[in-house]
């Protein structure tokens, strides 16, 4: 069975390869983003469809991951302006009107198909995120420039931390619940949300310290970043806290220190762009058919509720919060995408033992569906705002 | 199409046109938001006027006709205050500067309308390379033969208003070593440089537009890029060499500074514009864009060298008296700073080194442009 271990040792490396190809082959003749394909190719060869790849939780895999998902994060949080969210409130409310919102009525949603309210809390807390993976990689694909970018990448920050915020409290209750152990409840949420903070402001400030003592490195300054989320993803997962969490702080604090990430290296170029494709393919690659058949109506449910609470909400605030009707239901549509951001977090809740991938089943029928369809319904909402300048194909 | 017959204006009434960055506050970089800052202005009286321009990243606004440079001075703060409060909405910064420092032009994206869709179509890249931004001063006329003596006696003064306004020493995150270096996009496109000799509006309608025209080169004034320009629509002469200031302060100054100038010239004290003028107009210009204050002027006729600083000093000394007459001596004083503390390139390049990044340069422009209104504190830095 020697040869079996080591085929399997080629499973990852040659899942991306074909993903690749596959997306650069599939992406100019069907017009659908990249990462959509990535991840219905990860979710082909998943360990629950053909076999090929090895289970997400048990590999290296989920390390490289979550610095994929870092890095974006990271880049993310350097885009944001908060001073924004202060002059202009309208942005934050609207942003916290469907965080609000998706809670309650996927919560109302969960308890009307019959699941305990348990689940359906944990189910709410995940639906209410919007991944900020998928939305950057569009934005910086089409180049998008303009009110739907800019309050798009606002409120998926703003959803994102909402989602981690409350995903977290709910797994303490949840751990006290079947655990029973206060310690189990505590460490589950407010500490970890604590210490990822504190240490994405650490290095916030300590990082662009050091790398102005490293001299004038122009480009080379993304390199020092990029090892900066290597380091803080280790330590944020030794620490059993939240690397997510940990990287946008990072990226947050970082910006205010105004160590300039040159456009050119945006996505970190190629080292971005790899990790970007192995990323998605083991988002898709956690998800198994049986499961995504199980709760497959409610799936499609929470989705169409989802997009409600969002387009509503930005639509209610849009004409208030200086755009017009249009652009506000197009930064609703913005905001579908999920799946990344779910899928790492419910990864890492499993290494933590506490594994809800059964309990939660029709999220990985939203995950796949969002998987694929939400890049493209944020390709369509940057494209018929006109604010999509993608580069001429060569 | 002819060119029209030429309006009659009241002497020395100003307009001022500004196009101005708009640059987005996550990450200072020219951000398409024109569409967006245009509807959003668009439902409150605007104080003045304000329209697209060629790229999504530019906007322009225009004022009134004014006498002096009090009510010119109050309509561009209070557009300046509108545009800001705009701004602050959208996440938009707006500030001026001649060129945007590190922006690349192949990510502009052309304002879709017909005339900006032509040139585009017509020009290739230069059109998306004229994301510069400038200020054009219109001054009255009487009559056009008025005109086209104004616009050949002011030769000899662009590269003042060339130096006094250079405020783009950047382009693509690199130091050009110009202190405007947007005109050097200007003076690309095959219509530029400057009108041809003529001072009778007569010969020019008729002789040398008549004969363009025919050769089916223009349409329209518009189709020329020249450093001053007729406008015989307005009644008016469109002074189009500087840099948008970072101050609209400032963009005031240099407006009554050419009023108070025009005013000297129309005395005809001075020896007559002639052709051969022409013969140091490109050298000097240069100079100007190159070295701002400290450029080389030559003398056509007397064939003396003196500086730029020199020359400004000697002039801004002659027109005291017509300033005081028109009630602009505040915009003389405040040119006579430009030319003690350095203009707005170096301001800029100060701003570059003490900040470390381009991104800091424009972080402080923007500050700048705010000045009076409510500060905002943006990123520290």
């Amino acid at each position: 069975m020697d040869w079996l271990t080591r085929a399997a040792d080629l499973a990852w490396p040659m899942a991306i390869a074909a993903a690749w190809v596959l997306g650069e082959l599939a992406s100019r003749a069907t017009r659908l983003p990249r990462i959509s394909l990535y991840v219905l190719v990860g979710f082909l060869l998943s360990h629950a469809q053909v076999g090929l790849l090895p289970r997400p939780s048990e590999s290296a895999m989920l390390f490289v991951a979550d610095v994929a998902l870092g890095l974006i994060l990271f880049e993310f949080g350097y885009r944001i302006n908060l001073q924004w969210l202060r002059v202009n409130q309208w942005v934050g409310a609207s942003g916290l009107l469907a965080s609000v919102t998706t809670f309650f009525a996927v919560l109302w949603l969960a308890a009307a198909f019959g699941l305990d309210p348990l689940t359906g809390a944990l189910l709410a807390a995940l639906a209410m995120a919007t991944s900020p993976a998928e939305v950057l990689r569009v934005v910086n694909e089409q180049r998008g420039s303009g009110q739907v970018t800019e309050r798009a990448l606002h409120l998926a920050a703003l959803n994102c931390v909402l989602a981690v915020f409350v995903f977290n409290v709910v797994i303490g209750l949840w751990s006290f619940q079947t655990f029973g152990s206060v310690s189990q409840a505590v460490s589950s949420s407010l500490l970890v949300l604590a210490v990822s903070t504190a240490l994405g402001v650490v290095f916030g400030f300590s990082v662009p310290a050091l790398l102005r003592r490293l001299g004038p490195l122009g480009p080379r300054a993304t390199i020092g970043l990029a090892i900066a989320v290597l380091l803080i993803v280790a330590l944020a997962q030794a620490l059993q806290a939240s690397p997510v969490l940990a990287a946008l702080t990072f990226g947050l604090t970082a910006r205010h220190r105004r160590v300039a990430l040159d456009p050119a290296q945006r996505n970190f170029g190629a080292l971005g762009d790899l990790l970007t494709v192995l990323l998605f393919v083991f988002v898709g690659a956690t998800l198994a058919w049986s499961r995504v058949a199980q709760g497959l109506w409610l799936a499609l449910a929470l989705v169409g509720v989802r997009l409600l609470t969002q387009v509503g909400a930005t639509l209610l605030f849009a004409r208030v919060g200086g755009i017009s009707w249009r652009k506000g239901v197009l930064t609703g549509v913005a905001l579908s995408p999920m799946s990344a951001l779910v899928i790492v977090l419910l990864v890492h809740a499993r290494s933590r033992g506490i594994d809800l991938m059964d309990q939660l089943a029709p999220l990985a029928g939203a995950t796949l569906i969002l998987g694929v369809a939400g890049p493209l319904l944020t390709q369509l909402a940057l494209r018929w705002a006109r604010e999509a300048h993608p580069s001429p194909e060569p | 199409m002819p060119v029209e017959a030429f309006k009659y204006s009241e002497s020395l009434t100003l307009g001022v046109e500004l196009e101005l960055q708009l640059v987005s506050l996550s990450d200072f970089d020219l951000v398409d938001a024109s569409p967006d800052m245009l509807e959003l202005l668009g439902r409150a009286p605007f104080p003045g006027n304000v329209v697209p321009e060629i790229t999504e990243s530019m906007i322009e606004i225009s004022t009134d006709v004014h006498t002096g440079h009090a009510g010119l001075l109050a309509q561009l703060q209070a557009i300046r205050d509108a545009l800001v409060r705009a701004g602050d909405r959208l996440n938009v910064g707006v500030c001026g500067g001649g060129t945007h420092p590190f922006q690349q032009w192949s990510e502009r994206r052309i304002f879709s309308k017909p005339r900006f869709n032509e040139v585009s179509a017509l020009y290739g890249y230069l059109a998306k390379q004229f994301t510069i931004f400038g200020q054009h001063v219109h001054v009255g006329c009487t009559s056009g033969d008025e005109a086209m003596f104004l616009l050949h006696s002011l030769n000899r003064y662009v590269p003042q208003f060339i130096a006094l306004s250079a405020s783009s020493p950047f382009v693509q995150r690199s130091d050009t070593l110009f202190n405007s270096a947007r005109l050097n996009s200007v003076f690309a496109f095959p219509l530029s440089g400057r009108a041809p000799f003529v001072l009778s509006w007569d010969e020019f309608a008729n002789g040398y537009f008549a004969h363009m025209e025919r050769t089916g080169i223009v349409n329209s004034m518009k189709d020329f890029y020249w450093d001053i320009r007729p406008k015989p629509e307005f009644g008016t002469i469109e002074l189009r060499v500087c840099d948008t200031p970072l101050t609209v302060e400032h963009a005031a100054a240099l407006a009554c500074y050419l009023q108070a100038l025009c005013r000297m010239l129309l005395e005809r004290s001075a020896p007559p514009p002639a052709e051969s003028d022409y013969l140091v107009y490109n050298y000097n210009r240069f100079q100007a864009c190159r070295f701002g204050l400290d450029g080389t002027l030559v003398d056509p006729k007397t064939y003396v060298q003196r500086s730029l600083r020199e020359d400004i000093l000697a002039t801004l000394r002659g027109v005291e008296h017509h300033s005081q007459a028109l009630g602009c001596s505040t915009a003389i004083d405040r040119l006579h700073g430009v030319v003690r503390e350095g203009s707005d390139a170096s301001y800029l390049r100060r701003q570059h080194a003490e900040s470390g990044s381009a991104e800091g340069m424009v972080g402080a422009a923007i500050q700048r442009f705010r000045q009076t209104t409510q500060p905002r504190a943006d990123q520290p830095r």
